[in-house]
């Protein structure tokens, strides 16, 4: 079965900082299709659950938006990391790659037993 | 994940995000249409039809709405703007139904209004400190002996704590009650001080607004402070009073200070209004206050004293000292000071021999307070209870709409905390009314007490804290009950169809304990409106109406005890002149002042039956007295030409009689008492002497003539006038007539006897008031508490009702299941409330006067009186019920 992941609590903050730093100032819409693609489509996300975040990222200081033109020239509101949130994905990746880094060495340790 | 200043940061936005709410709505829904544009261009190009397109954005998009709500929830302090919102609904709600709002506003007043007058009692009299630098720090010590607590100290035993106790800073005394006329603007004025060691302002420190307290070498100067009230009465408030000269009594004093307002002595409740170094005593204390030589002696204890301890210095540490010099002063002075030993208090404080009593009281009255509060507080959330549940049809959409369960109880809680503070606000003016009236009352006592209740910070606080507590509880469970219906049942509007309910429900307990506690309160209001409606029938023994008394006190004014006599019977002859007046004559305190002099006696040869002689009162009459006032003269003879110098006399009352010879005759016998023997020339009726609700006490009159020299009173001497005709004008005549003797006499306690006795009536009264309110408060809130629970049983239970009707139940069946129900319900509370109603009527009868424990009109009316109002509350549902019409029912969704 090909059964599509709901995104984890609290992850989906790092993964719009990821996308921001990967591919600089983007709307709403596209960090939503960019974290669907990434994730080789196996991960389901309601755009709706996005802007909630993006306000939450916003006023923690760690994105900023403004309105901007997409490349076919409609309206949108660009969000684009701040160095607060510069330093914020990398603390963050830190905390998440040894917070995945034990739960695998625990799975593992259970399948030995 | 958070970091502090990040989250800081986003809280200070979204407190400013609430004051731009419109033009953040609107860049919102900017923000979303372009994201549906740019994922609906995205479909098309990926080969969708339009409409598939756009289908297929909205849905990945979510409930629109929903993203919304939370983005609006995120953006501004989501509670405080909901929290508008809600007030906003709230009021909007509330308009709809103003007869809900208007009984749980005026029970939740009453309740807090009851509670914070109290309380503002217990803060004037209990928790407020002394005004005086400190507070804590200064102690009031007393004596304890083997008998009991709280002596005064005798002279020589002051001074051995001043100079032995290392505890204190300082140590200083006073004696607390002195009577003095005082001149300045007006006629002669009688108020009352206190003669204190000359280090007294400096131990007490009251900070004077003018001047100063005494110095060290003032101790026989005449100088004096007076107190704030005095000055700005009779000096108009002048700011250079200091070193000016005032007429004590006739004494010419040197005025050097003036207390602030709030000083009025460091007892809690006596007014005084001067002070004069101790030195002085001779002079302006002699007829209170025995010669220098008693003064001191080690027998004769008469002192006040307040310590101030040393920074550092703890109570414990000093009371510990204390303890040791009583030790020494008891090996040194075995004679009189065995077992001696000192109490500490805070200065100020209530008077620790009375404390008890005084503290029970106020704990009682609290309690009954508190009770109707519960009461309204109990029948406020039945009634809400009710709304609630109409409401859980609106409840139900609302949770099927997206509202969170929390958003519910948060709404619901505002209502009732919106309605708790109407009631606190309106509880409080109601307990400022009722503070002034009781600061305005005056007890029927001749010496001056403040009596002062006023709100201050504390009685806010209490206040404020009683109507959140009310707001939150009894919001709290409606809130909950009401926030989780069966949205599926509920929504249909079919809830629970058959279901008769649980029999001990929220609802069924609330008004269980509403009855039970209202029989409580009915039972204490039975037995003092009981014993009100005895005092008022009573027989006081002596004339209510046509007598005027007006005192004076010519000792104060230096006259010696002949021409004191002289004085009084010149008056008497002008004022029985005077038109109008039937007859004259004199005692030293009218009846029903609260308390006179007593003293133990026995009768001459006989040894006393124990250890405490019998305690008698003392009055000081003239002859014509008892015609004077009525009270009939039983036996023997009035007392006529009884002059100082011959054997001394007395009459008895019945009580007296009755007690110390029985059945035989008092007459020509010779009885002990203060020192002095009297021989009873005559018997009287009985009066009541101190309060209306007491016992018969034994009194004994002696001769007016033969006591101004040996044993003057206090309290001056009253010219009893008896009258016909306008007590008013009368008034002004003998007060013109005691002028023309001596305009420099001040006069006082100026009242007739109707006054006195409605004066007297007052407290018994107010007490009978307060609890018949409370009382018939109570059973109205339970009543309508009976009511609104039957009333909605009863539309719950229709379609159950309906059922049974259509199946060929008689209505009598349905009329009687509603009556059973209802009445169970009182029955149980009979059960609880009935049993504790009698232990409370029992502590009450143990400090109240003339109040029955087990009065048997109380305890059988009560019950019965509760049923018959059950009932008729019981009824009106039942008929409805009964009125049902089965086919209406069935179709009702």
């Amino acid at each position: 079965m090909n059964e599509k992941k709901d995104v984890l609590q609290g992850t989906l903050a790092l993964m719009v900082l990821k996308t921001l730093q990967a591919l600089g100032p983007l709307h709403g819409y596209g960090i939503a299709r960019r974290i669907e693609q990434t994730s080789g489509d196996l991960l389901s996300l309601n755009y709706g659950t996005l802007y909630p975040a993006l306000l939450k990222l916003e006023q923690e200081g760690f994105i900023s938006s403004e309105w901007g033109f997409s490349d076919n020239n409609r309206k949108a509101k660009y969000y684009k990391l701040t160095r607060a949130g510069h330093r914020q994905l990398e603390k963050e990746t830190r905390e998440w790659q040894e917070t995945s880094a034990i739960l695998a060495r625990f799975l593992a340790s259970g399948e030995e037993c | 994940m958070f970091t502090f200043f990040g989250s800081l940061r986003a809280a200070f936005l979204r407190f400013a995000n609430l004051f731009r709410q419109r033009n953040l709505d609107a860049q919102l829904s900017d923000e979303l249409e372009s994201h549906l544009q740019l994922h609906i261009e995205d479909n098309l190009r990926s080969g969708m039809t339009p409409v598939q397109a756009r289908r297929d954005a909205l849905f990945k998009l979510g409930g629109l709405q929903n993203t919304v709500e939370t983005i609006r929830d995120r953006r501004a302090i989501a509670w405080l703007e909901s929290f508008f919102r809600d007030l906003q609904f709230t009021l909007r709600q509330l308009r709809r139904k103003p007869a809900f709002v208007l009984t749980a506003v005026l029970s939740f007043a009453l309740g807090i209004g009851a509670n914070a007058t109290i309380f503002a009692i217990v803060s004037s009299f209990v928790l407020r400190p002394a005004p005086v630098a400190d507070p804590n720090s200064l102690l009031s010590l007393n004596i304890s002996e083997q008998a009991g607590c709280c002596n005064h100290f005798s002279g020589p035993l002051f001074e051995d704590v001043r100079s032995g106790a290392q505890s204190f800073s300082g140590v200083a005394g006073y004696f607390d009650l002195v009577p003095a006329s005082i001149s300045g603007k007006g006629e002669p004025e009688r108020i009352w001080g206190q003669l204190t060691t000359t280090n007294y302002f400096d131990i007490a420190q009251t900070g004077m607004i003018l001047g100063r307290g005494f110095t060290a070498e003032e101790d026989h100067q005449p100088v004096v402070v007076i107190g704030n009230r005095i000055w700005r009465r009779r000096f108009d408030s002048d700011p250079n009073i200091a070193g000016k000269t005032v007429l004590l009594s006739g004494h010419p004093y040197t005025i050097v200070g003036v207390t602030p307002p709030a000083f009025h002595g460091l007892d809690l409740i006596l007014d005084s209004q001067f002070w004069v170094p101790l030195g002085n005593a001779d002079q302006i204390a002699d007829q209170v206050l025995p010669d220098t030589r008693s003064r001191s002696s080690r027998e004769y204890h008469w002192l006040s004293v307040i310590a101030r301890l040393r920074p550092g210095i703890s109570r414990p540490q000093a009371v510990a000292e204390l303890a040791i010099l009583a030790q020494n002063s008891a090996a040194a002075h075995s004679q009189f000071e065995k077992n001696i030993g000192f109490r500490a208090s805070t200065a100020g404080s209530l008077p620790p021999r009375d404390r008890p009593t005084i503290i029970l009281f106020l704990t009682a009255v609290s309690i009954v307070a508190l009770l109707v509060l519960c009461i309204a507080c109990a029948n406020v959330t039945n009634l809400f209870l009710v709304h609630a549940s109409a409401r859980r049809q609106e409840m139900a959409v609302r949770i099927s709409l997206g509202a969170s369960k929390i958003r519910l109880l948060r709404q619901i809680l505002t209502e009732s905390m919106l309605l708790a503070i109407a009631g606190g606000l309106l509880g409080l003016i109601i307990s400022l009314w009722a503070t002034s009236a009781l600061s305005s009352f005056r007890l029927p006592v001749p010496i001056p007490l403040d009596l002062s209740v006023s709100l201050d910070l504390r009685v806010l606080a209490c206040a404020f804290a009683l109507t959140v507590a009310v707001g939150f509880l009894f919001g709290f469970a409606p809130a909950w009950n009401a926030s989780r219906p069966t949205v599926s049942t509920a929504l249909k509007g079919e809830e629970l169809v058959l279901r008769a309910g649980r029999f001990f429900s929220l609802r069924n307990i609330l008004v269980i304990a509403q009855i039970a506690m209202s029989i409580i309160l009915l039972c204490a209001t039975g037995l003092f409106l009981h014993s009100l409606k005895n005092a008022s029938v009573m027989d006081i023994g002596f004339r209510s109406r046509g007598v005027l008394a007006m005192s004076v006190d010519p000792r104060l004014h230096g006259y010696t005890p002949e021409r004191t006599i002289q004085f009084l019977d010149q008056l008497r002859e002008r004022v029985a002149a005077l038109p109008g007046v039937v007859s004259a004559a004199y005692t030293d305190v009218l009846p029903l002042s609260m308390g006179n002099r007593s003293d133990g006696f026995t009768v001459e040869g006989r040894s006393a039956p124990s250890d405490s002689p019998p305690s008698v009162e003392l009055y000081m009459v003239s002859s014509g007295y008892f015609d004077a006032m009525g009270i009939p003269r039983i036996a023997g003879r009035d007392f006529t030409n009884d002059s100082a110098t011959s054997p001394r006399v007395a009459v008895a009352n019945e009580r007296f009689a009755r007690l110390f010879f029985g059945e035989g005759s008092a007459l020509g016998r010779r009885v002990n008492g203060g020192g002095v023997t009297y021989e009873i020339i005559g018997v009287v009726g009985n009066i009541k002497s101190r309060t209306l609700g007491e016992e018969n006490r034994p009194l004994l009159f002696r001769a007016l003539s033969q006591s101004v020299a040996g044993d003057p009173s206090m309290l001056g001497y009253s010219i009893l006038a008896v009258y016909s005709g306008d007590p008013s004008s009368l008034s002004q005549a003998v007060r013109s007539q005691i002028h023309a003797l001596d305009p420099s006499l001040a006069i006082f306690n100026s009242k007739t006897i109707s006054e006195q006795v409605r004066d007297a009536l007052f407290l018994p009264r107010l007490a009978g008031i307060l609890f018949g309110l409370f009382g018939i408060l109570g059973i109205l809130l339970a009543t309508l508490g009976l009511y609104g629970v039957m009333s909605y049983s009863v539309s719950r239970r229709t379609r159950e009702i309906g059922i049974r009707l259509a199946l060929g139940a008689p209505a009598n069946n349905v009329r009687r299941l509603v009556v059973t129900h209802g009445m169970t319900l009182v029955l149980i509370a009979l059960l609880i409330g009935y049993p504790v109603a009698f232990a409370a009527a029992k502590v009450a009868s143990s400090f109240l006067y003339g109040v029955q424990p087990h009065d048997l009109f109380t305890f059988a009316f009560v019950p019965i009186f509760l049923s018959a109002v059950a009932l008729l509350s019981c009824y009106f549902p039942a008929r409805r019920a009964a009125r049902v019409d089965p086919i209406v029912a069935l179709r009702y969704e």
